[in-house]
C-alpha cells in the first residue's frame, strides 16, 4: 500500500490509541459487571437472612405451639416470599431460576405444614384433654370395685404415672410400658367399657403425636433444605464474584504482559515502517559519500520521499557530470603540468649543456683567433696541431649535442624494453654532470659496473633519477654530496636505488605530502609541484615503488624499488 | 709603459691558456697560465700579479676562490671572471667580491683584450 509518511504516523498513533481505548472500555465493562454480581450477593445474603428468620420462627412455634406462634412464623415466610418476589425476573434468571423454582415450592410446602402443625397442636391438646378425663373415669370406675380382677388400682395407678411420663417426655420407654400396660386390657375389654374408651382415648393420643412427629420431621427437612439454597446461592454469588475478580487479575495480567511485548513491538514495527523509505534514501546517500556518485536514489515511494529522491538524483545528476568534467579537465591538466614538468626538467638539463658546448666553442673560437692572427707567424706542424684542436672541440661539442638529442629523442617513446638499470642511472649521473660540477656537489657513487636487467622506459627512468638528481642539487646549493648506490636483493627479486643529498632535508610536516600532485615547498613560480608525483606515478607503472627518507638540517634520501627481470641477478 | 703588466690565466681548459698566452704576449703582457686551482693559489701567495684572469667553474678550487685569494694577497689586484655558465647570481657574487669585470664564454678576444686594457689603465689611475 501506498500511504504518505503523515498518514502512517496517523495510523501508528491511531492503532494503538484504539487498542488502549478498547482495552478501557472492556475493563469498565467488566468491572460494571463485577458490580452488578456484587448486587446479587447481597440479594442472596438478604435471602439467607430471611430464611434463618423463618427457622428462627419455626423454633418458637415448635416449642410453644400456640397460635401467635403460629403467626409469627407465617409473617416470616410471607416475608421471604415477599423478598423472593420482589427480585426481578431478570436477575432470577440469572442467579438460576431452578433454586427459585424450588424455594418457592418449598416455601408453599413449609406454610403448609406450619398450618397443618397448628391444627395437629389443637387436636393434640383436646386429645390431651381426654385422656386425663377417660384416665380419671378408670380410675373412678377401679375404684368402685365393679372391675374384673386383673384391675387393680396400683395397676392402674401406675399406668396413668406412664401416660404422664409419656406426655411429658414423649420417650420410648415411657411409650413402650404404656403399650403394654394396654395390651393387658385386650382381654377385659369387652367387660370394661372404660377401659375400651381410655385405651382408644391414648392410641388417638398416639396416632396424632406420630403425624406431630411426621410432619416436625418434614418441616425441618424442608426449613433445612431453605437454608441450604439461600446459602447455596449466597456462597455461589460470592464465589462467582470472587471468580471475576480472580479472572480479571488474570486479564490484567496478560494485557500488562501484551502490553510490555507487544507494545515495543508494535511501536517498532511502525516506527520502521514509517521511516523506511527515509532510511532508504540515507543508506544510498552514506554509499554516494562513501564515492559511488553513480548510484540513484529509488523513485517508488508515493510519500514526501518522492520529490526529494527526484530532486537528490537530478542533484547527483549534476554533480556526476561536474565531477566528471573536473575528473577531464584534472586529466588534462595533469597531462600538460607533466609535459611542463618534462621542459623544465630539459630545460634545467639545456642551460648545463649549454655550459658544456660553450667551453669548446670558446676554445675553437679562441684557436681561429690565433690562427687568424698568426696564420703568417705558425709553422705547419703548428697549424696542424690548431686545426686538430679544432676538430677536437668540434667533436666534443657534437658529443654533447648527440647526447641531448638521445635524451629528447627517447623521451617520446613509452614501449618498455629490456634495460640494465646501473646504465640507465649511469646516463642519468652523465646528463647531470655538469650541473654538479656547476653547483660544486661531490658526488659518492655506491655501485659495481655491472648488469641487472629490468624491464622499463629508458626515457621515463632516466627522468625520474634526473628529477631527484636535480631536487637533490637544489636542495643542497652549492655544495654537498650527492650518493647514489644501487644494490640488488636476489631474494625478492628486486633493485633498490638510492639517491641521497646533503641538504636541507624536508620536515616531517612535508614528508607526507611531497608525493602529492602541486605539492612544492619552493616559492611560487619556481617548481610546479609535480616532479616527485610524476616520478611516483612513472615508478607505479613499472611496478615499483619510491619512498623517501629525510631529517631536517641531514639530508633526504629517495628509495626506488624496480623488480628484476627473472634470473638477471 | 713602464713595465709590462703581469696576468695570471686559470681555466681548467688548456686551448684557453694556450691559446691566450700567445695572443696576449704578442700584445705586450707577461703571461703564465695554469689549469689547476691549487697550483694558481699557491703562485698567488709567491708572485705578484697585476691581472687575474679566471674561468668561475672548475673542480675543486673554483674561481670565486682565486679571486678571493689574489684580492686578498693584493688588493690592487684586477680579477676578471670567465664562465661559460652566465647566471646572474654569479656574476653579482664575483662584482661583490670585487672583481673587475665578467666574461662569458664563448667571448672574442678583443672582447678580452678591450677589457684587459681597461684594467690596465685602471691600474695606472691607482697608481697616481
Amino acid at each position: 500500500m501506498n500511504f504518505k509518511i503523515w498518514h502512517k504516523m496517523i495510523i501508528g498513533i491511531t492503532i494503538p490509541s484504539l487498542i488502549a481505548l478498547a482495552g478501557g472500555i472492556f475493563t469498565y465493562e467488566y468491572i460494571n459487571d463485577v458490580k452488578h454480581r456484587h448486587g446479587f450477593v447481597e440479594i442472596a445474603d438478604d435471602l439467607k437472612g430471611r430464611a434463618l428468620e423463618v427457622r428462627r420462627n419455626e423454633k418458637n412455634f415448635l416449642l410453644h405451639k400456640t397460635d401467635p406462634y403460629y403467626k409469627y412464623c407465617q409473617d416470616a415466610i410471607s416475608g421471604f416470599n415477599n423478598s423472593v418476589d420482589s427480585i426481578s425476573e431478570e436477575i432470577v434468571d440469572q442467579i438460576g431460576k431452578d433454586d427459585f423454582l424450588l424455594l418457592r415450592h418449598s416455601t408453599q410446602a413449609y406454610s403448609g405444614l406450619i398450618y397443618a402443625l397448628l391444627r395437629n397442636y389443637q387436636q393434640e391438646t383436646d386429645v390431651i384433654e381426654r385422656v386425663r378425663e377417660e384416665g380419671r373415669k378408670l380410675e373412678t370406675f377401679v375404684a368402685s370395685g365393679k372391675h374384673a380382677r386383673e384391675l387393680s388400682i396400683n395397676f392402674i395407678l401406675d399406668m396413668r404415672r406412664w401416660e404422664k411420663n409419656y406426655m411429658l417426655f414423649r420417650d420410648k420407654a415411657s411409650f413402650d410400658k404404656l403399650n403394654l400396660s394396654l395390651s393387658l386390657f385386650n382381654n377385659i375389654i369387652p367387660f370394661c367399657f372404660e377401659c375400651a374408651r381410655y385405651t382408644e382415648a391414648i392410641h388417638t393420643l398416639f396416632s396424632v403425636y406420630n403425624e406431630i412427629d411426621t410432619k416436625v420431621n418434614d418441616l425441618q427437612i424442608i426449613g433445612t433444605k431453605l437454608e441450604e439454597i439461600t446459602n447455596k446461592i449466597a456462597s455461589r454469588e460470592r464465589q462467582k464474584v470472587s471468580d471475576f475478580f480472580t479472572h480479571t487479575q488474570r486479564l490484567l495480567l496478560m494485557a500488562l504482559i501484551l502490553l510490555c511485548t507487544l507494545g515495543p513491538l508494535i511501536v517498532y514495527k511502525t516506527a520502521t515502517y514509517i521511516v523506511a523509505p527515509i532510511k532508504r534514501l540515507a543508506d544510498i546517500t552514506r554509499k554516494i559519500s562513501e564515492g559511488d556518485i553513480t548510484l540513484r536514489a529509488p523513485i517508488r515511494e508515493h510519500d514526501e520521499t518522492f520529490t526529494l529522491a527526484v530532486s537528490f538524483n537530478k542533484m547527483l545528476d549534476h554533480l556526476q557530470l561536474t565531477q566528471e568534467s573536473l575528473e577531464k579537465s584534472m586529466e588534462l591538466l595533469r597531462e600538460k603540468q607533466e609535459e611542463a614538468e618534462k621542459r623544465a626538467s630539459l630545460g634545467f638539463l639545456v642551460s648545463g649543456v649549454a655550459h658544456e658546448l660553450n667551453n669548446p666553442l670558446n676554445n675553437i673560437s679562441l684557436t681561429a683567433e690565433t690562427m687568424k692572427e698568426d696564420i703568417k707567424e705558425l709553422s705547419p706542424e703548428q697549424m696542424a696541431e690548431y686545426v686538430q684542436d679544432i676538430l677536437a672541440q668540434c667533436e666534443r661539442a657534437q658529443q654533447v649535442v648527440e647526447n641531448l638529442l638521445d635524451f629528447a629523442g627517447a623521451r617520446k617513446s613509452s614501449s618498455k624494453n629490456n634495460l640494465n638499470i646501473v646504465s640507465v642511472v649511469q646516463e642519468s649521473i652523465n646528463l647531470i654532470a655538469n650541473q654538479l660540477k656547476v653547483n660544486n656537489i661531490n658526488l659518492r657513487l655506491d655501485f659495481h659496473d655491472s648488469i641487472l636487467f629490468i624491464k622499463g622506459n629508458r626515457s621515463k627512468l632516466e627522468e625520474v633519477f634526473i628529477n631527484l638528481m636535480v631536487n637533490a642539487v637544489h636542495a643542497m646549493k652549492d655544495s654537498g654530496t650527492l650518493s647514489i648506490s644501487i644494490k640488488p636483493d636476489s631474494e625478492i627479486n628486486n633493485v633498490f636505488i638510492e639517491i641521497g643529498d646533503t641538504g636541507c632535508g624536508i620536515s616531517q610536516k612535508d614528508l607526507k605530502n611531497i608525493f602529492e600532485p602541486f605539492f612544492t615547498t619552493k616559492p611560487v613560480g619556481e617548481g610546479t609541484g609535480l616532479g616527485l608525483s610524476v616520478a611516483r606515478s612513472l615508478i607505479l607503472e613499472h611496478e615499483g615503488e619510491i619512498d623517501v627518507d629525510s631529517t631536517e638540517g641531514v639530508g633526504t634520501t629517495f628509495i626506488i624499488r624496480l623488480p628484476l627481470i627473472e634470473g638477471s641477478v | 709603459m713602464t713595465d709590462k703588466l703581469r696576468l695570471m690565466i686559470v681555466d681548467d681548459e688548456p686551448i684557453v691558456g694556450k691559446r691566450l698566452k700567445r695572443l696576449l704576449e704578442k700584445e705586450g703582457y707577461r703571461v703564465e697560465t695554469f689549469t689547476d686551482g691549487f697550483t694558481a693559489i699557491e703562485e698567488l701567495t709567491k708572485k705578484k700579479y697585476d691581472i687575474v684572469i679566471t674561468d668561475l667553474k672548475m673542480d675543486h678550487v673554483d674561481g670565486i676562490m682565486i679571486l678571493e685569494t689574489a684580492k686578498h694577497k693584493n688588493p690592487d689586484v684586477k680579477v676578471i671572471v670567465i664562465t661559460g655558465f652566465g647566471k646572474k647570481e654569479t656574476s653579482a657574487e664575483a662584482f661583490k667580491k670585487g672583481a673587475f669585470d665578467f666574461i662569458i664564454k664563448p667571448f672574442k678576444f678583443e672582447e678580452l683584450l678591450q677589457v684587459i686594457k681597461k684594467a690596465g689603465i685602471s691600474l695606472e689611475e691607482g697608481l697616481l
